[in-house]
């Protein structure tokens, strides 16, 4: 037994150890100025949301704040998955004063993606539906969390987090032009879309969600790659379509210039501020 | 079933109570029960081979032993047990076609290599096979095999044949027991990727009464946490960066995909070197001793070194089982650079059926044999300048490291050749894009934060690896519980804090 006593003790300055260090960087997380934290300590009020994943990152803020004058706030993720837009952005909507409109991209209606969705353990503490989310479709990450302290920052949300933690997140696009090569190598190569059931669901909930909270809600689907074929791309808009009753603003071939491009799927700083352009001319933007 | 999944952990949690509760031959039973359903969890047909290369090898072992020394064989049988028995009738009719003992290693040789090239290198060699006639004009109307490659293959065949080339050599006495052999074969720990062990370390050791012990279980458990925190914390880690720069590395710097490299040959060393350490680890909770496979390879400061710091399990069995046979560096020169060349193609082949692990192979060889021209230079250099110990150390470490990295490029490409994609290409895009010294700078690594973060990992591994050359914290912490305590939560924090639980496979399970 005077063996085993080691196991007891490692036992206990494991868990010591867990939730002094992890209860430190979880604090980082609370004061960071990533959108996420912002949005959970109450600095996130705008009169302009914008939702999206990757793509929806080309809302370039900087840029609509300077030439409207409204003050703006996105909460697009790399990857975001349906549902977990539908839990922001009704935190969202429960926490603040109703903005004056939210802008959507809908590709974000693609995917559900439970990795991206575990990432965002660190906001549990704030957010029960993304805790009920994260419990329901990643349990064992939900209970692991639980379990470490350590294991709740275990995920890329929270370096980004730590990574903004002084500093805006505002102002990040993609800024570099596609290799031409690369991009002509890849245009016989069509990505596909595609929805089901229970994403559409999600989607027109937070739809429906924004519009009873007197939000003007605008669809739109931003510019691809001059040339790139993105399949079903016309099926899955006009599924989402019948889905809210709305229109979908389809702006996938409103850039020519290869130039406005990062990669084919995300235009860069100025295929942004040209496509913002065109947003603000259709009276999608302020 | 992997280590690093959740199953694997019920299993192990069942069975060392089980094998501890347990002894003699029940004991085996459990160990060869376990370790097949261990094998099995994979895909059960692979069972059906190793049983039946375990018999066969098995038999083999016990005809050259006949071919030997009749009298005692017989008297083994006549005391033995019934499935013992059961193959005295079999010997004998063998034996009666009166074949040299050499023949039957070489029968048990063609078994197994058969078998090696069957499931591993039929297709490669056809496919090569078609290339080469197309080359003269004809094409072949035939269609390469939809064969599964069985999990672990390489690693259980060349332990099997170890086993008959030893009792051929007289080195090892043959098992009697089936059961013994089958345990020895199918061992769970090292079924799969080693490291390879050899019949004449491990039987032995099945004689030996194993009870639990607290310095055993200590030990293993320290190994089994230092393996853990390389494959889940560092080597799952960096995979996504790695995985990123060799399927499309036109789309990124030269500064993105030198990182991309280093980075692959850290994941490599702390996958494979991981699953060595756990099955070291889980191996010596169970009272047996398996030998190191890794001893800080990247601080090699010369080829041969670091071929005894690589997968020296595997090196040790080229060098004993094909190098020395093939005369080693005994013949002049030109035959010790033939046979070093020889052995590390081999070597290559081994670890895939595709031409990148070959040229991989060649490059070793290569450097071995330049090493040999190139030493004696710079130790006069090093000798005339009174150059300090640290640097030229320091020289040679850096030399082998990027050299083997050069080589690495070309074993990464090879599993994308693995699996359909064009090997050479890629290697050869991904070393021109390196060399082009196009944006060769920080801010052009596209994912900062896994770079930042695989950065840091391999920051720690080699700060514990450094400081465990002065500091022996794998020995200190089996004397002071408080540093076993320290070390251990250590370990777990990082892994809780960096780890990857995907229950993503071990590189070297495709080998």
């Amino acid at each position: 037994m005077k063996n085993a006593l080691w196991i007891l003790a490692l036992i206990l300055v494991f868990f010591v150890g867990d939730r002094l260090v992890g209860g430190l960087m979880l604090r980082q997380v609370d004061q960071s100025q990533f959108r996420y934290s912002r949005l959970y300590r109450g600095e996130a009020a705008a009169e302009v949301l914008l939702v999206g994943n990757s793509r929806g990152l080309t809302f370039y803020q900087p840029y609509i704040e300077s030439v409207s004058g409204k003050s703006t706030f996105n909460l697009s993720y790399n990857g975001m998955p349906m549902d977990l837009a539908k839990a922001l952005v009704q935190d969202y909507l429960d926490r603040y004063p109703a903005p004056e409109r939210m802008v959507v991209d809908i590709t974000t209606c693609d995917r559900e993606n439970d990795q991206l969705l575990a990432g965002f353990v660190p906001y549990t503490r704030f957010s029960p539906r993304i805790d009920s989310l994260i419990g329901q479709k990643m349990a064992w990450v939900w209970w692991s969390s639980r379990l470490s302290h350590l294991f709740s920052v275990n995920n890329e949300v929270f370096q980004r987090a730590l990574y903004y933690r002084n500093r805006s997140d505002e102002d990040w696009l993609l800024d570099r032009v596609i290799n031409p090569e690369l991009a002509k190598s890849h245009l016989d190569k069509p990505s596909t879309i595609g929805t089901n059931p229970y994403l559409t669901q999600q989607f027109k909930e937070m739809v429906a969600y924004a519009q009873s909270k007197n939000v003007k809600v605008e669809l739109v689907i931003g510019p691809y790659y001059p040339g790139y074929n993105v399949v079903n791309l016309d099926k899955f808009k006009s599924e989402l379509e019948q889905a809210t009753n709305m229109q979908v603003r389809d702006y996938r071939a409103a850039l020519s210039d290869p130039n406005g491009f990062g990669d084919l799927s995300h235009p860069n700083k100025n295929g942004s501020m040209t496509y913002i352009d065109l947003l603000r001319k259709d009276a999608v933007l302020p | 079933m992997v280590f690093n999944s959740l199953i694997f952990l019920v299993f192990i949690a069942l069975f060392f109570p089980l094998y501890f509760g347990t002894k003699g031959r029940t004991r085996y039973w459990v160990c060869l029960l376990s370790s097949y359903l261990f094998y099995g969890w994979w895909d059960w047909r692979f069972l059906g081979l190793v049983l039946f290369s375990t018999v066969m090898d098995w038999w083999f072992g016990m005809w050259i032993s006949y071919q030997d020394d009749r009298e005692s064989v017989e008297e083994k049988w006549a005391n033995g047990s019934s499935v013992l028995r059961l193959f005295a009738p079999i010997t004998r009719a063998a034996a009666s076609l009166n074949r040299p003992r050499t023949t039957v290693l070489i029968f048990s040789m063609c078994m197994n290599l058969g078998f090696l090239g069957f499931f591993k290198y039929f297709n490669f060699f056809a496919d090569s096979f078609t290339d080469l006639l197309a080359w003269f004009g004809t094409t072949p109307s035939w269609t390469t095999l939809n064969i599964i490659l069985p999990v672990g293959i390489s690693f259980y065949t060349f332990q099997s044949m170890s086993y008959t080339i030893d009792v051929y050599r007289k080195d090892l006495k043959w098992e009697t027991s089936l059961l013994r052999f089958a345990t020895f074969i199918s061992f769970f720990p090292q079924l799969v990727a080693g490291p390879i062990v050899r019949a004449v370390d491990f039987l032995p050791q099945m004689y030996e009464d194993k009870r639990f012990s607290w310095k055993n279980f200590n030990s293993g458990l320290g190994r089994v946490l230092w393996g853990f925190f390389k494959k889940v914390a560092i080597a799952d880690s960096i995979a996504p960066f790695v995985d990123q720069v060799f399927e499309m590395p036109q789309a990124f710097s030269s500064s993105h995909l030198l990182l991309g490299v280093i980075f692959y040959s850290f994941q490599i060393y702390c996958d494979f070197s991981g699953y060595s350490d756990i099955a070291i680890g889980i191996a010596r909770m169970l009272g047996f001793r398996f030998p190191e496979n890794f001893r800080t390879p990247y601080f090699s400061t010369s080829f041969s070194e670091f071929w005894t710091r690589w997968h020296v399990s595997l090196s040790s069995w080229l060098r004993d089982y094909l190098y020395i046979p093939l005369g080693g560096s005994r013949h002049g020169k030109f035959n010790t650079y033939k046979n070093n060349m020889i052995t590390m193609l081999l070597g290559g082949l081994w670890h895939g059926a595709n031409s990148a692990f070959i040229f991989w192979g060649f490059l070793h060889g290569l450097y071995l044999i330049l090493q040999r021209f190139v030493q004696p230079v710079w130790r006069g250099f090093v000798r005339s300048t009174g150059m300090p110990k640290w640097l030229d150390n320091g020289v040679a470490m850096l030399t082998v490291y990027a050299l083997t990295l050069l080589a690495w490029v070309y074993f990464r490409a090879g599993s994308i050749g693995l699996m359909g994609g064009d090997s050479f290409s890629t290697a050869n895009a991904v070393l021109s894009g390196i060399f082009s010294f196009q944006n060769f700078n920080f801010d052009s690594i596209v994912n900062k934060f896994q770079a930042m973060k695989g950065m840091l990992l391999i920051g720690i591994l080699l700060l514990i690896e450094v400081s465990n050359i002065y500091f022996r914290w794998n020995e200190r912490q089996l004397d002071t519980p408080a540093w076993r305590v320290t070390g251990f939560a250590v370990l777990l924090w990082l892994i809780a804090l960096f780890g990857t639980f995907g229950g993503s496979a071990f590189i070297y399970f495709q080998f």
